[in-house]
């Protein structure tokens, strides 16, 4: 089979790359091997959260300026950076992931303890604040579904009571809702927005928040609605008589379920083809490029291309792996940035920048990547498989997933 | 002050490790008024740090014959009492190629004359048996050994003493020994979580603190020959075996390989560490690496098995008195009438032993504590079965038959009637890879002195599992704020779970353990913004 381009994994980065460049007219297949990162998404996207410092960073395009040469943006250059966020919030909206937020400006989204943290773009209905430290509200409702364990609300409560907030915890359920959690491992976000997506049991569930809810500026509820559009976000909206904000929740995220599929409908509808569950498992080089690749569901054929991306993010991903001795990158065994040793990948304080957390495939300043000291002309690399940012203390993970997808895409369409 | 130290007691015991909750239960049950102190949380010292193995004595057959008839006495006795912390799960003594085959017969002629069964298998037999074995193997021999949950014994144990009367105070440091006219009359204390000092007094002390016994002797001034042995083991994600597998030979490190519940464990290392190392032992890269190599050798499929996480614990080994360099230690049961030794009235120290020879430890210092107290009280922990293996399993109620009820069983044996199961919430879980649910972690809470979520990992196993404490760690300390807990607090608590998750990780973080590490990373420093520092 022969394509234009070839892109490994189906995640943010993949998408995003997956979508522009279908937009530009090229045939692309997207090979997915499953879960991806968006599935511990928190409903905003980060172009640069804090600064090399930890501070919290206001003014993201600035700060952006302070970060090294090794980071993915400085690669990008930073005069382009404000260009591609605003194509990143278009290619959101485009695909029915509502966002809204300001390059120029962070503003704070809600972790689910209730923290503040800095944010590029937030889901719309999500709780948001402009300042740390100022909130709009004086008396507030945390509505939570019975036994649902993935919204702490002590937490969230006693953040917004040392702001001097009125606070006050509740919970809700319907037959449906109980009916859902007969097994005790069904309560999880994901799960609770599969019910919610019937119409019908979204009636029932306002009904109980309209009775139980008393006094409040704004009844914040978990973000378990909305598995495929955002349609039960606004609907439920309608149906409360009081104004309404959700909290993200802990894994899996609604949100980011509810983004990869919206992303992939996209892709789908644009004429793409994703190959899902697959995985890449090695490829043929020849001359200095990558001319086809294997997969483990299809072993009696090449997938053939004239551009490769890789975008099969990190450890947790697998598109890094590590043994006792190296780590490495499995499908191709590109050049990665790393330590040699393993005594040296990690500290000691768990809350300490880890080292690890920066390794990934070496590029160069295109994005090409690198195998054996030899610069691959049509593989690039993008997203969390590439090195040079820690992604956990930056809050930038989701900004460079979007933002090198877009800028490789752009390099791809422009060669021809 | 706390007005339990008002209290007149005959004993107060030092130290929550097993061998302090064996002698509390063993004191109370004889009717003497006990007060056990333990500086930090039950069993967090060598009692939670090793493989969880009950002994049949045939490691030690052949080099310290009493120690093997100790141990195969011990090991029936707890699998009547404790039946609930027990799995019988048999072991192996295996000889590879590499070893004199020879040894063999040694061994099981030993074993006969300490009265353990021993029987000699063929290797095909012994593969049959036990899949996970060294297809190499080139002998076998059947044994009854077991694995044993020491954190639940230790527990049943508490509650036993405590429902005999016994008073316990974890977090209770003792600062000093409060000595007149030749004679201990009781304790000074410091509540690690308060900084508040307090007094306590009683007519006999009992040091039961295992490698910390050393400082306490050392108030009075008493010299107790003590040296740190750090044992280094490994934690597997699966249960790899089924039987214990050691190696036919004379007892040498990394060569037991004990099935814990749903993981596996490998150990131990043996390295004399310095004393001032005990309270923050690190496990080093050279451990890891020979604990993976002879592991491997018990059971080849750990070499593609994932390691959970790695631990070390500390034996309290104790020289003979005549021998300052160290050279003829013992690993046998040491109990010291400081009277007798030292001319200090009123200071017994119970030490050396093992894990699963507490309750004979316990019976000896409490046997000595009766007589200086002139107490006449004959030791019933030998026939007495603890809280959890005493009486019948309830009738479980139909409606909530669940596999996390039967979870729950296995860790709490028939307590978990005491587990409230009716509210869907109590229903709920916790921890999915160990399948905890919150009405078991509020019975942890109310009843088994959990102030934070080490306590609780201990008493319920929420965190031990698979992902080491990914989701249910947060959902844990939410329960936690539920029950009583500050936020803040919580919050702090929080932190520290997850780190000292990643002390144990890290030694072995490579692999799907790296992955795993990262994705906790992601989630309480990127999702949840629990980063250090920030309030």
């Amino acid at each position: 089979m022969k394509y234009d381009i070839i892109i490994i994994g189906g995640g943010l980065s993949g998408l995003t790359a997956g979508i522009t460049l279908a937009q530009a007219g090229r045939r692309v297949c997207i090979v997915s091997a499953g879960q991806s990162s968006l599935h511990f998404h928190s409903g905003s996207f980060d172009l640069l959260g804090y600064d090399v410092e930890g501070k919290p960073v206001t003014r993201p395009l600035e700060a952006i300026g302070q970060l090294g040469a090794e980071h993915p943006y400085a690669k990008i250059g930073f005069e382009r950076i404000a260009r591609l966020a605003d194509e990143a919030e278009t290619l959101l909206n485009e695909a029915g992931v509502k966002v809204k937020g300001d390059s120029k400006k962070n503003h704070y989204r809600f972790s689910p303890l209730g923290r503040r943290i800095p944010a590029w773009l937030t889901t719309e209905g999500y709780a948001v604040c402009e300042e740390a430290d100022t909130l709009s509200w004086k008396r507030v409702e945390i509505l939570n579904v019975q036994g649902f364990l993935d919204f702490p609300t002590e937490f969230i409560s006693a953040g917004l009571k040392k702001q001097g907030v009125v606070c006050q915890v509740k919970s809700f359920t319907t037959d449906e809702l109980r009916h859902a959690r007969k097994s005790p491992t069904e309560m999880r976000a994901t799960n609770i927005a599969k019910v919610l997506a019937d119409r019908e049991n979204l009636r029932k569930v306002a009904d109980c928040i309209n009775a139980v809810s008393g006094e409040a500026d704004v009844l914040l509820l978990p973000a378990v609605l909305g598995f495929s559009d955002e349609k039960s976000l606004d609907e439920l909206k309608t149906m409360v008589e009081k104004p309404i904000a959700y909290l993200p929740t802990l894994p899996p995220s609604v949100s980011g379920v509810r983004t990869a599929i919206l992303l992939k409908r996209l892709f789908a509808r644009l004429g793409g083809t994703l190959l899902v569950g697959d995985k890449a498992n090695g490829g043929v080089f020849k001359d200095g490029r990558l001319v086809s690749v294997t997969t483990d569901h299809l072993p009696d054929e090449s997938l053939y291309a004239d551009q490769f991306i890789l975008a099969s993010g990190s450890f947790m991903s697998h598109g890094l792996e590590s043994n006792y001795q190296r780590v490495f990158e499995p499908v191709f065994d590109l050049d990665v940035d790393t330590a040699g040793k393993r005594a040296e990948w990690t500290k000691e304080d768990a809350f300490d920048a880890q080292p690890y957390m920066e390794y990934g495939v070496r590029t160069d300043r295109d994005f090409h990547a690198i195998k054996d000291g030899q610069t691959v002309g049509n593989l690039f690399a993008v997203g969390s498989v590439l090195s040079g940012h820690n992604p956990v203390r930056l809050l930038d993970g989701t900004g460079v997933s979007l933002l090198t997808a877009l800028q490789v895409a752009r390099t791809i369409t422009e060669r021809r | 002050m706390s007005s339990v130290l008002n209290k007149d007691y005959d004993v107060i015991i030092i130290g929550g490790g097993i061998t302090g909750a064996g002698t509390a239960r063993d004191c109370a049950l004889r009717g003497l008024r006990v007060l056990l102190v333990e500086k930090s949380d039950f069993t967090n010292g060598a009692t939670g740090r090793n493989h969880g193995l009950l002994h049949s004595g045939a490691r030690y057959a052949v080099t310290d014959p009493e120690s093997a008839s100790e141990c195969i006495k011990e090991n029936m006795i707890l699998r009547r009492i404790a039946r609930h912390c027990v799995e019988e799960s048999d072991g192996l003594f295996i000889t590879l190629p590499e070893d004199d085959i020879h040894y063999q017969a040694t061994f099981v002629e030993a074993c006969g004359k300490a009265g353990i069964k021993a029987s000699v298998i063929s290797p095909e037999e012994a593969r049959r048996i036990e899949p996970s074995v060294n297809p190499d193997l080139v002998g076998a021999v059947r044994v009854p050994d077991a694995s044993i949950d020491p954190f639940h014994l230790t527990t049943a144990n508490i509650l036993d003493a405590r429902r005999h009367g016994a008073d316990i105070l974890t977090y209770h440091e003792v600062t000093g020994l409060t000595v007149r006219n030749g004679r201990i009359e009781g304790v000074q204390l410091r509540d690690n979580h308060t900084g508040e000092d307090s007094e306590a007094h009683c007519r006999l002390v009992i040091n039961a603190a295992g490698i910390w016994g050393h400082g306490i002797v050392g108030m009075a001034g008493i010299k107790l020959n003590m040296f740190p042995a750090k044992g280094t083991l490994l934690v597997f994600g699966h249960r790899v075996n089924n039987m214990v597998i050691n190696r036919c030979r004379k007892p040498a490190d990394a060569d037991i390989l004990v099935p814990d519940d749903t993981v596996c464990v490998v150990g131990t290392t043996s390295d004399r560490v310095p004393y001032e190392t005990i309270d923050d032992l690190k496990v080093t890269q050279e451990e890891v690496d020979l604990l993976i190599k002879e592991g491997e050798k018990l059971a080849p499929s750990l070499a593609t098995t994932r390691i959970l996480r790695a631990y070390a614990g500390v034996r309290p080994l104790v020289a003979a008195d005549n021998d300052p360099s160290g050279r003829s230690i013992s690993r046998g049961i040491i109990c010291l009438d400081h009277e007798k030794r030292d001319g200090l009235a009123g200071l017994i120290t119970i030490t050396g032993g093992k894990m699963m020879t507490y309750r004979l430890m316990a019976e000896q210092a409490t046997d000595l504590a009766c007589r200086k107290l002139g107490v006449d009280a004959k030791c019933r922990t030998a026939v007495l079965p603890l809280p959890g293996t005493e009486g019948k399993s309830g009738d479980r109620p139909r409606h909530v038959y669940s596999t996390a009820h039967n979870a729950a069983e296995g860790r709490q044996g028939n307590r978990v009637q005491e587990v409230s199961e009716t509210s869907e919430e109590d229903r709920s879980l916790v921890c999915e890879c160990e399948e905890v649910s919150v009405g078991e972690v509020k019975y942890a809470i109310e009843e088994l002195h959990v102030h934070d979520l080490l306590n609780l990992r201990r008493r319920t196993r929420v965190g031990m599992g698979t992902c080491q404490g990914e989701l249910c760690a947060c959902r844990a300390a939410g329960v936690m704020c539920r029950t009583g807990m500050e936020a803040d607090k919580a919050l702090a608590d929080l932190r520290s779970f997850i780190n000292e998750r990643w002390k144990g990780m890290r030694p072995v973080a490579w692999g799907s353990t790296l992955d795993e590490a990262q994705l906790t990373a992601v989630i309480y420093q990127g999702l949840l913004g629990l980063a250090a520092g920030k309030g």
